[in-house]
């Protein structure tokens, strides 16, 4: 069975799925308790999908500093987290959180989502042959600030655009130009 | 090219546009080779968005993070300062996380096809305590078990009755799941998850055990 979670795009709920996010509430119980090791085997299971998110949402310059802030106000509040969503689940909305945060002093505040069509065309117009196109991944790393959140949060982390609109202080109408505008401009860099 | 339905191709793609403008925009579709690959690829960017894999950082960033939330290295193989805090609600939430464990172990040895452990979750028996036979396949864990039980036995005159009601609930139940686990693993040796399942109910018992003879001991 697949459900779709508000926050986190697809999350497979198969028995071994289910015994692991067991395991990973028991850990967190421990580590809101001051258990070290606990809390280091959630950092290691989650550190590649946090660091990504980071990653993608900002760039990669400040991505290990952000995903630590990530972990580091997680530790801090361990205490909040219930068990009622999967731990998983409740990490990546804290990150998305503290990456929002991290914005403003990262100069990608909300007047940053009026792009530049010069930029997205400067996406779009990148060569098509093989050899000269950019990774996917990167071409995402060159759009726009406001076209490149939306678009990682909508198309890669799952998040509906009511919630976009209201996470980044936008109208859910930009959110929806921006997603298409990055889409645009990201087709460019689909492999041959 | 039709740069009207051309903005909303996006919408239409997430089925974000009215039964008439799907209609409308169909009909175009029907007729606009342009806008049929155009929204061919979007299809195919929001196909390799979603298929993007996870990377981790080049560098590994846990030291960085232990240090700033204040677990040296030896914090790490001890337990840190802010467990011996351990207050009874955390002890009892910690029990009906692990009681989940419990019911998830049971779920799948049922679903394996082997006797489930009755679901008990208070007994007003003493618990079970470990011992080297219970687990002979693994000395060293018994070892380690024994030596906990007797630094908690030395410290349990220290501690409330309402915490050690919540560790020997907590105790019950990892036993019985490894228990569980035992017996499903006897019919089949070979079943990955079990075995895993088995080593992490087996930890889970070390690291309660050795909560509750700090908690012991960090109150004489």
């Amino acid at each position: 069975m697949e459900l779709t979670t508000p926050g986190v795009a697809t999350l497979r709920r198969d028995p071994d799925q289910r015994a692991l996010g067991d395991a990973e509430t028991a850990d967190a119980a421990l580590a809101a308790s001051g258990d070290g090791r606990a809390f280091e085997r959630l950092y290691r299971a989650h550190v590649a999908r946090v660091h990504s998110l980071v990653r993608r949402m900002v760039g990669p310059d400040h991505a290990d500093d952000i995903a630590q802030d990530v972990f580091v106000r997680a530790w801090t509040k361990l205490g909040t987290f219930r068990g009622e969503a999967a731990f998983g689940t409740w990490l990546h909305r804290l990150a998305v959180n503290v990456i929002l945060a991290r914005r403003t002093t990262l100069g990608t505040e909300r007047s940053r989502h009026v792009d530049s069509a010069d930029i997205l065309d400067d996406v779009a117009g990148r060569p098509a042959a093989p050899e000269l196109s950019m990774d996917f991944e990167e071409a995402i790393g060159r759009l726009p600030d406001g076209a490149r959140q939306v678009f990682v949060l909508h198309d890669i982390e799952g998040y509906r655009h009511e919630e976009i609109a209201d996470m980044l202080g936008i109208v859910a109408g930009t959110s929806k130009s921006q997603l298409h505008h990055a889409r645009m401009a990201l087709r460019r860099h689909l492999e041959r | 090219m039709n740069d009207q339905w051309t903005a909303r191709l996006s919408e239409y793609l997430d089925g974000e546009v009215t039964p008439a403008e799907q209609t409308a925009l169909e009909a175009h579709l029907a007729s606009c080779d342009a806008c049929r690959t155009t929204l061919e690829e979007l299809r195919r960017v929001v196909t390799n968005a979603r298929a993007l894999d996870d990377r981790p950082p080049t560098a590994d960033l846990w030291p960085s993070v232990a240090a700033r939330i204040g677990l040296s290295a030896r914090a790490k193989a001890r337990p840190a300062v802010r467990r011996v805090s351990f207050t009874v609600p955390q002890l009892a939430a910690a029990a009906v996380v692990l009681a989940l464990v419990s019911g998830g172990a049971a779920w799948l040895i049922v679903r394996r096809g082997t006797a489930p452990t009755p679901p008990v979750l208070v007994s007003e028996r003493p618990p079970a305590l470990l011992n080297a036979s219970a687990y002979p396949g693994d000395a060293r864990f018994a070892a380690q078990v024994a030596d906990l039980e007797r630094a908690v036995a030395r410290g349990r005159g220290r501690l409330d009755t309402a915490t050690v009601r919540v560790i020997e609930r907590n105790l019950r139940i990892i036993d019985r799941a490894i228990r569980g686990a035992q017996s499903a693993l006897a019919a089949d040796p070979a079943n990955s998850y079990l075995n895993l399942h088995l080593a992490q109910e087996m930890r889970r018992k070390l690291e309660l055990l050795r909560q509750a003879a700090t908690l012991a001991g960090a109150r004489s």
